[in-house]
């Protein structure tokens, strides 16, 4: 069985990915107001996610959620880096998973606010 | 008046609670007296987990919502009879509907360094200043946990709508089987007017000020949108929408009533909550002369169809004509059966003392429930779309709120059909106060220290 992880793009990450490969396969939701990228892994990488992160679970539509911020930061950057949606963007984010733990544990005292105006 | 018209319907129990005394020259007076005859004094302190140690209450929105008639015929701490009777049937001694116990509660260690008894007059402060008094009429000792268990049932009980046996997890239950086992009864009296701070002073606006309000607005008929979430589209849609009811024409007004209180990891801080709400009329998705904002202090207890009783009693306190209800109305997980408040209301809850709907039952209330299912996007529709219109089920895209909590945190700001603009940029302003966009235990520890209000100097 194959399961979903999404992420979703503002226009700096569309930015980053413009002009790969990548960019090709952008889903558009909600009108097409919303884009996203689906990475789709096997049996084997869900169960090393969900070992990995306590929250983490799967939805009814076998999208992986409740992840960590800090791994979907990381997802995405290694798509932009790797300009590929395979197994391999994964696979070095789980690389990359003690460094994501840190960011995580402390992810419920601190998250960057986005960097746009406020009154 | 035409008989198609609907009338502001009176109070719960036929008479605003007013019982804060706004003239300080006479609260001073109170005040001395009461020091002259060494009345007791006890400090607020806040409800702590039973377990965790964490502040999952305080008092004082109880006595601040009972005496500004929020709570509306509930004057003060119920008595042992009072809470028989609510935890029985439903209803006060004077036979109005009430779905909780409302109850001033301490430890054995403070009964006894108080050494109060029935016939004494207490004197309550809070943040170390004179804050109300408490005219003790009884004092009786609970067992928390039978309290939190008879308050919400269970599914031997309460088989028509409760699913699962209330436990630990579920935050009114703690908050009930948290409450000190000595129970002081009797009549609450603010007789040192609490100043909000900002955001919140902004939108307190207790009953009777808020039918005066709906006077000048002209609005004859208004719904109530409970809230304790930052607005998205969905919720917008179904203010909207649950608003073209109403008598002959649409509702004149919206009345959004946020609970705020002790909140859940993953909620918005209620200064976000608030200011959000507020975003949706300055930007014009709704006129701000049919939309208000308001709100009612209160820890929520998630009973679901019992909160959406409470909920009803507050918004027909303020004057409102309608409530909206939707599915899982302050709910928390699968201890409720999902449309159990509607059930509550279009047909009633034997087991909980409500044979027949709640507006036709001896007691009950006159506000009018509209109870609604979901809105959804709709790509084939091109809109927001309402569950019961829209057939597009294989299309349709869900507003979770899960969904929008991950863009959120993802700093990603989420579509315009999801989340306005103006709404994002509220929880923006309050993420960068606070370094997280969500209730965690560091806001929830700072806001219970801090809490809503500062006490003026009394004496
Ligand atoms: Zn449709």
């Amino acid at each position: 069985m194959e399961y979903i992880l999404e992420v979703f793009l503002d226009d700096y990450r569309l930015s980053k990915i413009k002009g790969s490969p990548v960019e090709n396969q952008i889903e558009a939701v909600f009108g097409g107001e919303l884009k996203v990228l689906r990475v789709k892994v096997g049996e084997e990488l869900k169960n090393e996610i969900l070992k990995a992160f306590e929250t983490a679970r799967i939805d009814s539509r076998a999208c992986i959620t409740d992840t960590p911020v800090a791994f979907k930061r990381a997802l995405f950057e290694e798509i932009a880096k790797q300009k590929s949606l395979g197994e391999g963007v994964v696979k070095a984010v789980l690389a990359r998973i003690e460094e994501i733990k840190e960011l995580a544990a402390k992810e419920s005292e601190y998250l960057p606010p986005p960097d746009i105006e406020t009154d | 008046m035409s008989e198609l018209y609907f009338k502001r319907p009176m109070p719960h129990g036929g008479k605003l609670v007013e019982r804060v005394i706004t003239d300080r020259k006479i609260a001073r007076k109170f005040l001395e007296s009461c020091t002259r005859t060494k009345c007791p004094v006890y400090d607020i302190k806040p409800t702590l987990h039973y377990k965790r140690g964490v502040p999952v209450r305080n008092v004082y929105r109880e006595i601040m919502s009972v005496c500004y008639g929020f709570f509306s015929p509930v004057e003060g701490s119920m008595t042992s009879a009072e809470l028989e009777s609510v935890l029985s049937k439903r209803r006060l001694l004077s036979g109005w509907v009430f779905p909780y116990p409302i109850l001033f509660d301490i430890s054995k260690e403070d009964y006894k360094a108080l050494g109060v008894s029935e016939g004494d007059r207490l004197i309550i402060r809070l943040k170390g200043k004179p804050f109300a008094i408490l005219d003790i009429e009884e004092i009786y000792e609970i067992d928390p946990e039978e309290l939190a268990n008879r308050t919400f049932g269970s599914p031997e009980t309460n088989p028509e709508v409760v699913r699962e046996k209330f436990d630990d997890k579920h935050p009114g239950w703690v908050i009930y089987r948290s409450h000190n086992p000595i129970i002081l009864a009797g009549k609450y009296t603010i007789i040192n007017e609490p100043i909000f701070k900002p955001p919140f002073d902004r939108f307190w606006l207790p009953p009777r000020k808020c039918r005066e309000v709906m006077e000048q607005k002209g609005w004859r008929t208004a719904i109530a949108h409970q809230t304790r979430n930052v607005p998205h589209v969905g919720h917008e849609f179904l203010m909207k929408n649950a608003a073209y009811t109403g008598d002959v024409e649409p509702c004149h007004g919206i009345l959004v009533n946020a609970i705020i209180g002790v909140k859940r990891r993953g909620d918005y801080p209620d200064e976000a909550i608030l200011e959000a709400h507020e975003a949706v009329h300055k930007a014009g998705y709704i006129k701000p002369e049919r939309h208000m904002v308001t709100y009612t202090l209160w820890d929520m207890r998630y009973g679901n169809p019992l909160e959406s009783l409470l909920h009803g009693i507050i918004r027909q306190n303020m004057g409102c004509t309608h409530h909206m209800f939707g599915r899982d109305h302050a709910a928390v997980g699968e201890y409720y059966d999902k449309f159990a408040t509607q059930i509550l209301w279009l047909k009633g809850i034997p087991s909980y003392g409500f044979d027949k709907p709640v507006n036709e039952v001896e007691g009950g209330l006159l506000i009018r429930p509209q109870n609604m299912r979901e809105f959804w996007y709709c790509p084939v529709c091109k809109e927001m779309a309402y569950s019961e219109n829209c057939n597009h089920s294989k299309e349709k895209e869900k507003l979770s709120g899960s969904l929008i909590r991950g863009l959120v945190a993802e700093g990603v700001q989420p579509p315009v059909v999801i989340m306005r603009p103006e709404v994002f940029k509220v929880v923006v302003k309050w993420w960068k106060k606070f370094g997280y966009p969500f209730v965690n235990e560091k806001y929830v520890q700072w806001k219970e220290e801090e809490l809503e209000v500062d006490l003026p100097d009394l004496d």
